[in-house]
């Protein structure tokens, strides 16, 4: 882990210099701040926290997401830098986690852009700071979760039509299965549909959304960032072998 | 020094390279000669651990590249074929790098990337990103991160491809340089460049070593070797020379009417012959030289006599 750091640095250098970055973060607040305002009374009640911004977060990710993992190995798409990189005896892990860091990194930017509405939330009422730091959190932890899949995939091709599909299918099905479950209700034995529903990350984000940190919702989105970037790592070495 | 042990590797169930085994020493500059697909590339891969050996072991300096991956690899420098390109990086971003990640820090990072920059002369480049340069450039940009730490063995991938005479000539004292400090390998296609920079050489065909031997004794064994190749205005009288003592045959050019090459039989030297000739008859020549032996022919041979 002696070149982490470095790894680190240098992506988020390489997302300071590109402009996709601006452009997906910028899209993310805006449409944030739009949607969550057109689609919710929020000025007219005095509500105490932010649920009408947060719960959106999820379908925006998949707007930020995919950009932001995209660009995690596109610079080993030049095969004589991807060679260089590995005569330096940088570790797939040490080239994971540093990547991945980064792009959270970008993500918590992205996300505490929105102290805007923080502030607005201040002007207008009395909200509890205690809700809106767990918004905070879940969101956080929902973004390196969706983060560390868009890493996987990206580890498995170069190719970017297919990365952004990819992405965003897995991350559609993952979401989508919340609706499928209501369907199946009625069918499907109870057991399946309890357990199903346990590994949507959109059931988890909503009841850490409403305030409630609980230690296995946390566990939950860590465990999955800990399971893609393990699977990333184990594609790199394979890849390499 | 570098010592590679009957190195064998495989890709699925074809083997790439096979049984090879080599030794180069400090201030030796070895050519790694080979066709197109060899395995010349692979092996400088499998030297600098890019990717791993089937079986077999390599060691630089002492240190098994297997047993002891981060001391053998610091030991390595890699310049890859065609060079460096990244589309954000500048060159001193990617010297800045390597040097990071070869663990320098500070103002000892600041004067090895000056040194590097000097002395393959990168300073006008240095903030242009790199994917903006031209080939030659990149390759520049390959070797200096290659040195910049100081590497006991270098491997240099194609280095002369596409340099015209001047940057050759800039090459081959920078080459000459090198080699006093760590041993270098050369991989390439264009032996003749090779010629007055390598001491010794390697002929690769079929991931096998088919040779191993100074330069001179692989140019010494074309057929020809000590030929004379001579050009004249009105056309020369073939019968003439090749009655001349020691001539083994004459080739005659189909591009160039008019040139001829005059074979020597081994151990002969037909060039007093031929001058004498020449005198006697009174042609007019317009070219003459001797040839110090033909790499290409060599090498194809060689590569051949496996895959026919």
């Amino acid at each position: 882990m002696r070149l982490l750091p470095l790894i680190f640095k240098r992506q988020l250098a390489s997302y300071a210099c590109t402009p996709s970055t601006y452009l997906s973060v910028a899209v993310f607040l805006v449409l944030c701040a739009a949607l969550g305002l057109h689609s919710n009374q929020w000025m007219e009640q005095d509500s105490s926290d932010l649920q009408a911004f947060f719960e959106l977060h999820p379908w925006l990710y998949m707007l930020l997401i995919p950009g932001l993992s995209m660009h995690l190995w596109s610079d080993e798409h030049s095969t004589s830098f991807s060679n260089m990189l590995k005569t330096l005896h940088i570790t797939s892990a040490e080239r994971v986690i540093g990547k991945f860091l980064a792009a959270w990194v970008v993500c918590s930017v992205a996300l505490l852009l929105n102290f805007p509405l923080v502030i607005a939330a201040h002007y207008l009422g009395t909200p509890d700071d205690g809700v809106i730091a767990s918004q905070f959190l879940a969101s956080w932890l929902l973004a390196g979760s969706y983060l560390s899949v868009g890493c996987f995939i990206c580890a498995l091709t170069h190719q970017r039509v297919v990365i952004f599909l990819l992405t965003m299918g897995l991350l559609l099905t993952l979401s989508g299965l919340f609706s499928v479950m209501d369907a199946l209700e009625h069918q499907a034995p109870i057991w399946i549909v309890d357990s199903m529903m346990k590994l949507d990350p959109i059931a988890r984000f909503s009841s850490m959304d409403n305030g409630k940190i609980t230690l296995h919702d946390g566990l939950y989105f860590i465990s999955m960032i800990f399971a893609f970037l393990s699977a990333t790592i184990v594609t790199l070495n394979y890849k390499n072998s | 020094m570098i010592e590679v042990s009957n190195l064998t590797k495989y890709v699925g169930k074809k083997s790439v390279i096979s049984d090879f085994s080599f030794c180069a020493q400090r201030q030796e500059c070895v050519g790694l000669l080979g066709e197109h697909g060899a395995g010349k590339t692979t092996l400088l891969n499998l030297i600098c651990g890019i990717t791993t050996p089937t079986s077999g072991h390599i060691s630089i300096e002492g240190f098994n590249t297997q047993a002891h991956p981060v001391i053998a690899r610091q030991a390595v420098g890699y310049q890859p074929q065609g060079g460096i390109s990244h589309h954000t990086l500048s060159v001193t971003g990617i010297l800045n790098f390597v040097a990071a990640a070869r663990g320098l820090s500070g103002a000892e990072k600041r004067r090895h990337v000056d040194r590097v920059a000097t002395r393959l002369e990168l300073h006008p480049v240095l903030n242009c990103p790199v994917d903006v340069l031209g080939l030659g450039l990149k390759r520049r940009v390959a070797i200096a991160q290659a040195i910049l730490h100081s590497p006991s063995v270098l491997l240099l991938d194609e280095p002369t491809e596409g340099l015209n005479a001047e940057q050759r000539l800039k090459f081959r004292v920078l080459v000459q340089s090198l080699s006093e400090e760590m041993s270098v390998i050369i991989a390439s296609r264009h032996y003749d460049s090779l010629s007055d920079i390598c001491t010794r050489a390697l002929v690769i065909a079929n991931g096998r070593l088919m040779a191993d031997s100074s330069l001179q004794d692989l140019q010494r064994s074309s057929r020809h070797f000590q030929a004379v190749t001579l050009a004249a205005d009105p056309p020369l009288d073939l019968l003439a020379l090749a009655v001349l003592p020691g001539v083994a045959g004459i080739e005659e050019d189909r591009q160039n009417p008019g040139k001829v090459t005059v074979l020597a039989m081994p151990g002969h030297a037909v060039f007093p012959a031929i001058n004498s000739l020449i005198a006697h008859r009174g042609w007019n020549i317009t070219s003459l030289h001797i040839e110090p032996g033909r790499l290409n022919d060599v090498v194809h041979h060689l590569s051949h006599e496996v895959s026919p």
